[in-house]
Formats: structure tokens, C-alpha cells, sequence
């Protein structure tokens, strides 16, 4: 529901990263989306789209990868991937996988990180 | 010639939140001011709550009324004589950090002991945004349906303290209370969970109990 925001956010990143390296064009963009992020990824793609046009990154291919959730856990000390129930990327119970414990600290799983691009750029040693 | 590259970045748009929401509990603690986001559906009672709450609790209360238009709500609060400041989220779905920091700044947190953060009605997105509150209050009601809590796990594991209210009107709307309870407490077994009717004035008292303890507690 706030996917719009987020999208802004990546592109705004995305764009001053390109800047800085002067890419000439964006081929591909990376995201790691946290399996715990209240992001669909599907609108965060579309919403990419949109506002994307007339841009660096009219046409970079969008990948997004899951980010798995870990925990500490309260009671035992497990650190490490969590159990998850719910395989619907929004109805996620974290548990931990030893104990069964629900009182868990969560370490990953929250991040929405933009994490590379491939540019074209000019190639100056050629 | 052109050549391709590849550029890491690295840029966790979350952290930047949560780094503002870290400051905005420095700037309170300074001014030791104790606060409290106030998260909930659309009608579940969050308004009327605070505006309980400020009638009575012992303690200098302030509000941040956060809301798509937030006019409506700053104005009830204003009606109880306490410093209020709006904040407006327009399109968005939710206060992030960064809107609570301008609002700090707008009130007068010397005159402050205790400050309520009213979040957006939703269940869904408030839980992406930390805002740097030292305890989150998630309010529901039955007229929600009693699958209410099921159907948003994440903003229940994260919450300090759940209040139920209009419990008087459960068996009207056909909710079972004991279902919500017991799904509060499948997925966050230590939580306090109140059951309340703001409106005949039922489990209020336990809501000031609970706060002033987390108040003690810091």
C-alpha cells in the first residue's frame, strides 16, 4: 500500500547512482525485499513502470530478490533462518525452528535495500 | 565505445527510517518525554482512546494526530486543552520518522511528560515504519470481525500492548472476543491484551495501569 513511496525511493537511489557514475543508460536494477516488508512486489514493479518513463531507467530490468526472515531467539538463543507459516508473503508468523518459540528478536527480513545496477557507460580506455 | 558495469549500492531504504526513528527517541528522551503510537484500524477507537486517556491520566499530555486529512482529529484533541500538532499523510498510508521529527519540533516538549502518536487507521503499512515511540498500542475492535487478527499477524507480534474495545456490541456483530484474544496471544504469547468499551467506560483504567507501568518500566 505504500509501494508507491518505496518505488520513488528506489528510483530516486537508483537515478543518483547512475548520476555518479555516469551510466548512459540502466540496464538492470537489484532490490532485496524482506520477506517481513509490507512490499508486493508485483505493485512495486508495475509502480516502477510508471514512473520510470522518460528516465535512465525507462527500460532496466527490475529483479527483486526475497529476503528470508532470521531471528534470535528470546527463549533458546537460536540465531539463525526462521520457521515461517504461511506461505502468503503477508501472513507470515515468525517462529523460532528449535524451540517453537514465538517471542523472537528479527534480524532479517525487514530490509528493502537497493543492492547493485549494470550500466552502460563510456567506455574511456577504448 | 560503450562498456557495461555493474555498481553496488547498498541502499536499505528502510534504515534511513529507522535512523530518524532512533533520533526522534533521543530528542524525547532528552526532553523526557514517554510516548506512545497509537496504531489501529479505521474506527477502532484510537481517537476516542487518547481523548479518554487525556481526561484521565495524571500526566502532561501531548498529540501528534496523524491522519490522511488530520484537521478532524487535531481538533477533537485541541477541544481538551492540550498541545496538539497534525500532520497531514495526503496519499500516504501511514506517519514514517521523518514526519514525526517535523512534528517534534513543532511542540512544546518542555511541557510534555507523556506524548500519543496517532497513526493512520491501518493495520498493514504502519508496521514498515518504526517511528522511535517507546511503546506501540494497537487498538481493534469486534465490529472488525474477529478474524481481524489473523489476518494481520505482523502488527500484533510487534505491538507492547493490544486493546479490544466495543466488547459491549460482540454478540451483535457476532464476534467471538475469545478468538481474538487467543489469536493475539498465539502470535504474541506475553503481550497485555484489555478488552474495552471506551463508550461505557469499561477496561479504561487497566489501559492507564498498563501505561504508567511501561512509563515506570523505562
Amino acid at each position: 500500500m505504500h509501494e508507491l513511496s518505496m518505488a520513488q525511493a528506489i528510483v530516486d537511489t537508483v537515478l543518483d547512482a547512475a548520476k555518479k557514475n555516469d551510466a548512459q543508460e540502466i540496464l538492470e536494477v537489484t532490490v532485496e525485499v524482506g520477506k517481513l516488508t509490507m512490499l508486493n512486489p508485483e505493485q512495486l514493479k508495475f509502480l516502477m513502470d510508471i514512473i520510470t518513463e522518460d528516465t535512465l531507467l525507462e527500460n532496466a530490468e527490475l529483479i527483486i530478490e526475497e529476503i528470508a526472515v532470521e531471528i534470535k531467539c528470546s527463549s533458546c538463543d537460536f540465531k539463525g533462518k526462521a520457521s515461517t507459516e504461511g506461505s502468503d508473503h503477508y501472513l507470515t508468523i515468525v517462529k523460532c525452528p528449535e524451540c517453537g518459540e514465538r517471542n523472537v528478536e528479527i534480524t532479517k527480513g525487514r530490509e528493502c535495500n537497493v543492492k547493485n545496477i549494470r550500466i552502460e557507460k563510456v567506455d574511456e580506455d577504448a | 565505445m560503450h562498456k557495461i558495469a555493474d555498481v553496488e549500492i547498498q541502499h536499505d531504504i528502510m534504515v534511513a527510517n529507522r535512523k530518524l526513528a532512533r533520533q526522534n527517541q533521543r530528542i524525547m528522551d532528552q526532553k523526557e518525554v514517554f510516548s506512545v503510537d497509537v496504531l489501529g484500524a479505521i474506527g477502532s477507537g484510537k481517537t476516542s482512546l487518547i481523548e479518554k486517556l487525556i481526561d484521565h491520566m495524571d500526566q502532561k499530555i501531548g498529540v501528534i494526530a496523524g491522519d490522511v486529512i488530520s484537521k478532524y482529529d487535531a481538533g477533537r484533541f485541541e477541544s481538551h486543552n492540550v498541545p496538539v500538532v497534525g500532520l497531514n499523510t495526503g496519499k500516504e498510508c501511514h506517519l514514517d520518522a521523518h514526519l514525526v521529527e517535523h512534528a517534534l519540533h513543532d511542540l512544546p516538549l518542555e511541557e510534555i511528560d507523556l506524548l500519543f502518536i496517532e497513526n493512520v487507521g491501518n493495520l498493514i503499512c504502519p508496521v514498515d515504519f518504526d517511528l522511535g515511540s517507546h511503546l506501540r498500542m494497537v487498538v481493534i475492535s469486534v465490529s472488525e470481525g474477529d478474524d481481524t487478527v489473523e489476518k494481520h499477524p505482523l502488527i500484533f507480534q510487534d505491538a507492547d500492548l493490544v486493546v479490544i474495545n466495543k466488547v459491549d456490541i460482540a454478540d451483535a456483530v457476532g464476534a467471538s472476543v475469545e478468538k481474538m484474544v487467543d489469536d493475539v496471544k498465539q502470535l504474541n504469547p506475553d503481550v497485555q491484551v484489555i478488552l474495552s468499551s471506551l463508550k461505557l467506560g469499561k477496561g479504561l483504567d487497566e489501559i492507564i495501569t498498563a501505561i504508567e507501568s511501561y512509563i515506570g518500566k523505562k
